[in-house]
């Protein structure tokens, strides 16, 4: 009891008095307060965000952040609804990252933006990333389209390619094979058109908008020109075989096989003339197969696809188009957005992806998963087309090469131009645009 | 001795008021002069995607490209065409209204307050109001014309590059004419009453009154609105931008909307700094004609 006593004494006649008690007491409290507002913010889980066209968040929240985030409970993925159309999706991403602190930790991409992006220096260098054996179970031209400078910085989730859709049944009826060659295809819808068995022969998109840029890359293929070599940054839209293809898409209007209305088509415009059973052929993107063949469509169960076709003495291709992801440099997360690329890119989401939303995957074994033909009958098909995709040119001012192209090539299917003059006219302005860029290179 | 105190006197008056005009005039370089000799500088240099975003000295290649750019000719045709139309448009219903308005009769502050309604309101808010008159399928411009009988069936008003032009100078026209009337009302307003009454003694018919009196002495109010409008109309962005974007494949784009698409779509930003240098002078140029033809009609009118 004395003791205690004692000890209570010197407690607060020395201790408690002392410097010590006193420093000592005060680091205690700053710990404690100090805690009390760290621990929350760590244990906070970090969230990652992405921005996309509002209809497809539907599908990727009931699928892929669910499944991501029942397996990374630290991290939560939160995706921006956006206004449905991608320019303008582009356009956000572009004042988010030019002023500097971009709220968006994830991109996904359209494969035409990832040049411009990584030219910038936006995007975050992925090539180390990724050892060989994991990009070579995606499509090879998808992963291509992620790249730019020979760097990756983009890995696809979705992939895309503009085909050939034809009416088997008429075809059939009428004894033709599947045309080899834009001669053939020429030659079996004049024929097709002079019996009677269909109005129009062909049908194309050639509004003056991305599409008819996608559009024209497959017939510059099929003739065996190019657009812009993005290693010499040479421009061959005004080399003969270029011109060709334009007096080709010319040709199907004068020769009656595409209708007038050709020049002011997008997709569905085309689309809808071709499932009312009034066209023989389509060139057009994925989408049109499962609407085509919807329960209720005049040429359900009529249609074969295959990949684009060229001029006799050249192999055709088709336009490469599709979706990935990439990490922006401003974030605060990259290594939690890195994990993030990597699970939705990964199998099993992928899988289940595609099963909900019937987009078209990236990975080369999905387009063979027994789960997945049984429900899509044509992917397999849709493999050898994507196979065969060849990319617009992957050079940092796309977009501005892009609206040169659309410009002259829309004068030139209206009748403004000759062929020779608006390809000239392209390909003076493209490669004043790409010397403007050609400085530091050297 | 006296002559040199008040020439001090002067001269120190001179000095306050010289003291007293600097922070306007460091304003107005600031707001100003920074911008306009940053956007020439800038234009000087490469600064796009091809450079990495970083600006390289290119002397005067930009100008160079923007000679051989079919897309920038267009374009600016597109903008004086739109701008000269709107003005003159403007001008002569915004004097008919004016000169209703400086009537008196019943209620004519009511109506003045409602007169300068469109002008009050966002232009982009009043784009679509006009995307929506001019829809080709549920548009009241075609439902109109159809129940007159005047067409057969729905005009694409966006849809065709004529039809376009004429849509976005009605949508211009209704928004800016009410701020041109309240303009040349000001002046009108200015204008003695005892004038018109001397020469209506004298015989003078509403006609010449209108093109002895009121025309000459509204000149300034009138030279006023044009050089405003002027102005303003070349610079046109949101109206353009809401109701076309720009099309149909670029009939509609004006000046603008192709320097924004190259500097925040295409990041060329040194090219479209050049743009602004070259728009800007031929604004200036365009101005200064102006004032030179309407001094020379002036001086000639005196005589």
């Amino acid at each position: 009891m004395k003791l205690l006593f004692f000890l209570k004494r010197i407690l607060t006649k020395y201790w408690l008095r002392s410097r010590l008690f006193y420093r000592l007491t005060l680091l205690i409290l700053f710990v404690i307060s100090a805690a009390l507002v760290i621990v929350p913010v760590l244990s906070q889980p970090v969230t990652l965000r992405l921005l996309m066209t509002a209809p497809d968040v539907p599908p990727w929240n009931r699928v892929m952040v669910k499944a991501f985030e029942a397996q990374n409970p630290g991290i939560r993925l939160q995706i921006v609804e956006g206004p449905n159309a991608t320019n303008l999706i582009e356009d956000l991403y572009t004042s988010a990252f030019l002023l500097g602190d971009s709220p968006y930790d994830l991109i996904n991409m359209d494969v035409i933006w990832t040049p411009k992006f990584a030219a910038a220096g936006w995007l975050v260098d992925l090539t180390d990333e990724f050892s060989q054996e994991e990009l070579s179970v995606f499509s090879a031209p998808d992963v291509e389209g992620g790249k730019y400078q020979d760097r990756l910085y983009r890995l696809p989730i979705r992939s895309d390619a503009g085909m050939l859709y034809y009416r088997r049944d008429l075809l059939e009826q009428a004894g033709y094979q599947p045309p080899k060659t834009f001669e053939e295809l020429v030659k079996i819808s004049k024929d097709l058109q002079e019996k009677g068995l269909v109005r129009w022969g062909y049908l194309w998109q050639g509004r003056q908008y991305e599409g008819a840029a996608a559009m024209f890359v497959e017939v510059l293929k099929g003739f065996g020109a190019f657009w812009v070599n993005p290693d010499t940054l040479e421009v061959g839209l005004d080399q003969p075989a270029a011109i060709q293809a334009v007096k080709f898409l010319q040709s199907t209007i004068q020769e009656g096989i595409s209708p007038p209305g050709v020049t002011t088509y997008m997709e569905e415009d085309t689309r809808r003339i071709f499932q009312s059973g009034e066209a023989a052929f389509l060139r057009s993107w994925p989408y049109v197969w499962p609407l085509a063949n919807a329960e209720g469509s005049p040429i359900q169960g009529k249609v074969g696809i295959m990949p684009m076709i060229g001029a006799e003495g050249n192999t055709g291709g088709s336009c490469l188009g599709g979706w990935g992801l990439g990490i922006s440099k401003t974030t605060k997360h990259p290594k939690e957005a890195l994990k993030a690329i990597r699970f939705l890119t990964s199998q099993a989401p992928q899988k289940e992806f595609v099963l909900e939303a019937g987009y078209v995957p990236s990975r080369k074994s999905l387009f063979t998963d027994p789960v997945i033909v049984a429900k899509y009958s044509y992917y397999p098909q849709f493999f050898q087309v994507v196979q065969k995709a060849v990319l617009r040119p992957p050079i940092a001012q796309y977009a501005q090469a892009s609206d040169i192209l659309q410009r002259y090539l829309s004068a030139a299917l209206t009748n403004q131009m000759t062929a020779e003059q608006a390809m000239q006219n392209a390909a003076r302005e493209t490669r004043l645009l790409l010397e403007a860029g050609r400085t530091r290179r050297g | 001795m006296t002559a040199t105190k008040v020439n001090t006197i002067q001269a120190r008056y001179r000095r306050t008021g010289l003291y007293l005009l600097i922070p306007a005039i460091a304003v107005l370089l600031l707001v100003f002069a920074y911008p306009i000799g940053r956007s020439f500088w800038l234009s000087l240099f490469d600064q796009n995607l091809g450079t990495g975003l970083e600006p390289v000295f290119a002397g005067l290649n930009n100008y160079d490209r923007i000679i051989g750019d079919g897309r920038f000719w267009q374009s600016f045709w597109v903008t004086t065409r739109f701008t000269v139309i709107t003005v003159v448009l403007e001008l002569i219903l915004g004097m008919g209204i004016a000169l209703v308005l400086n009537q008196a009769f019943r209620g004519r502050n009511v109506v003045r307050t409602i007169a300068i309604l469109p002008w009050a309101l966002p232009t982009a808010l009043i784009a679509l109001g006009w995307t929506w008159i001019f829809n080709d399928q549920y548009g009241i411009a075609n439902d109109i014309l159809l129940r007159l009988g005047l067409i057969q069936e729905g005009i694409n008003w966006l849809g065709d590059p004529l039809t376009a032009t004429v849509a976005l100078i009605v949508a211009d026209v209704w928004k800016t004419t009410p701020f041109i009337s309240i303009l040349l009302l000001a002046g009108l307003q200015s204008i003695p009453g005892d004038l018109y009454e001397a020469y209506a003694l004298e015989g003078a018919s509403a006609w010449q009154s209108f093109y002895r009196i009121t025309l000459p002495l509204l000149m300034p109010q009138v030279i006023i609105a044009i050089l405003f409008r002027f102005a303003q109309a070349f610079g046109i962005f949101d109206l353009v931008q809401v109701m076309t974007g720009g099309g149909p494949g670029g009939a509609t784009e004006v000046v603008s909307l192709y320097i924004y698409a190259t500097a925040m779509r295409y990041l060329d930003f040194g090219y479209s700094a050049a743009m602004v240098v070259v728009t800007f002078l031929l604004l200036i140029v365009a101005v200064v004609i102006c004032t030179v033809l309407i001094s020379r009609y002036r001086s000639r009118t005196r005589e």
